[in-house]
């Protein structure tokens, strides 16, 4: 039988620390894919996700259930990639792949994909990333709570302590500036196109592609 | 709440139609102004497309498996007993009680030796602390030799039994390779005890003896003493004899 988040959050707070595991289990892939979407490198995105649950355990007991406990483990990690970024003083850097192993790349995905497709995912991978450096911090953790963690306009407003209209404003300017940037780099994006699977090419528009 | 009639060029609107979030009036709403306006339907294609862009970001592997271990599990962590926590044998004790016994009986017999030589310039204090030795020994040696050996000989049957015991518990051949391993290595000391121990004696009875042969030569030296002291006593008499005579016969 499979315990909900909040079965297995009340077991905890009775002091059953496996339950708490399970909900590491259940929640660290998100909080890690969130922290390195905000912050972009890897071991720190690592350090922040364990912390994220460190805190979490030690203040389970203040814990009322008031949000759900993602949302409360997302604010947590939230705050502690803000802290990461007011310490590094400067935009986040992204680790861009220098070259890309074919043979570690085929490992990764099953044989669905042709190992062009997966080069192809992986280039278009770096350069959303690397446009997603360019947002202002407050956009940026609106577009990957909304495109990543599937929140709702409220849950962000919520999460960011700000009002219903002002996610929806970081949310189409963030979107603006990643479409621009996205644009300019239209060369890279055909080149892409053109060796990335039919999926992958079917999802862009072709004004884009093909500018 | 967003006006049921869209404004062209309401971004918040057209964000919350991009992310289906609208209530169906304003989706109707929305829907019928994009049919008639090429550049709201143009931004939002547009924005459909970035967004599908961004589904492409997928952060790299990492190895997280992270899992909460409560402090309280290093107190059941088990750690070797140090040596000398570790409960001392019975033939240890036994030993340790037979070496203390011997040597309290040797201290007390060397002490009876030595008193008549110098008893007699010995202050308050010394005779004190002898009379507490004396009465030490008195008190050791109403404990026999025969009451320690059978104490040995009770607490030996006592870890034969043991022993005797543990064969009959050992379930595994694991288990009794390490039993026979741990009978060797209590063996192996037991005789080292024993040889210690032999050692410790041999010590003893030779520093006994060398101390008796001082005290007895010291005793010989004092009685030379007194026989010099007594011999020219007499001679000082035989003279003072003779000197009598001499005056009594110029006398007559």
């Amino acid at each position: 039988m499979t315990l909900t988040d909040d079965e297995l959050v009340a077991r905890s707070i009775g002091g059953d620390a496996e339950s708490f595991n399970e909900l590491i289990m259940r929640w660290e892939r998100p909080i890690y894919a969130l922290a390195y979407r905000v912050i972009g490198r890897e071991e720190d995105a690592r350090d922040v996700c364990q912390e994220t649950f460190l805190r979490a355990f030690r203040a389970l007991p203040g814990f009322k259930g008031e949000a759900k406990f993602s949302s409360w483990l997302y604010r947590i990690a939230l705050n502690l990639c803000r802290d990461w970024i007011r310490r590094q003083r400067r935009a986040p850097v992204v680790q861009m792949p220098e070259g890309v192993e074919l043979s570690e790349l085929a490992a990764e995905r099953g044989p669905v994909e042709s190992i062009e497709e997966l080069v192809g995912r992986r280039q278009l991978s770096a350069v959303v990333e690397e446009a997603m450096t360019l947002l202002p911090e407050e956009q940026r953790t609106a577009i990957i709570l909304k495109e990543y963690h599937g929140m709702t306009f409220q849950e962000i407003a919520d999460m960011q302590g700000c009002p219903l209209s002002t996610v929806k404003t970081r949310l189409y300017q963030g979107l603006t500036v990643l479409r621009r940037h996205l644009e300019k780099n239209g060369v890279a994006l055909s080149r892409i196109e053109g060796v990335a699977s039919s999926k992958v090419a079917g999802q862009m528009t072709p004004r884009l592609v093909k500018r | 709440m967003m006006n049921e009639a869209f404004t062209c060029g309401d971004h918040g609107a057209l964000v919350s139609y991009l992310y289906d979030e609208c209530t169906p009036g304003e989706r109707r709403a929305i829907a019928a102004h994009l049919v008639v306006c090429g550049a709201c339907g143009e931004e939002l294609i547009a924005l459909g497309a970035t967004r599908e862009q961004l589904a492409m970001w997928i952060p790299p592997d990492a190895q997280l498996g992270f899992r909460i271990t409560p402090e309280t599990s290093k107190a059941n962590v088990l750690r070797p007993a140090r040596w000398w926590r570790q409960p001392m044998p019975a033939w240890a004790q036994a030993a340790a009680a037979v070496v203390i016994f011997a040597t309290g009986m040797m201290m007390g017999a060397v002490r009876g030796v030595m008193q008549p030589a110098d008893g007699g310039l010995r202050g308050p204090a010394v005779v004190r602390s002898n009379t507490t030795v004396a009465s030490n020994t008195a008190n050791t040696a109403a404990i026999t030799r025969a009451d320690l050996v059978a104490l040995e000989q009770r607490l030996r049957s006592e870890m034969s039994q043991t022993r005797a015991t543990s064969q009959n518990v050992v379930a595994s051949p694991a288990d009794a390779r390490i039993f026979e391993r741990v009978r060797v290595m209590i063996d192996d000391s037991e005789q080292r005890q024993r040889r210690e121990l032999a050692l410790r004696s041999a010590e003893l009875v030779r520093d006994f003896d060398a101390q008796r042969n001082v005290d007895l030569a010291r005793i010989e030296r004092t009685l030379g003493q007194m026989d010099g002291t007594t011999g020219a006593e007499v001679a000082q008499q035989r003279q003072m004899l003779n000197y009598l005579m001499r005056v009594s016969q110029r006398g007559q």
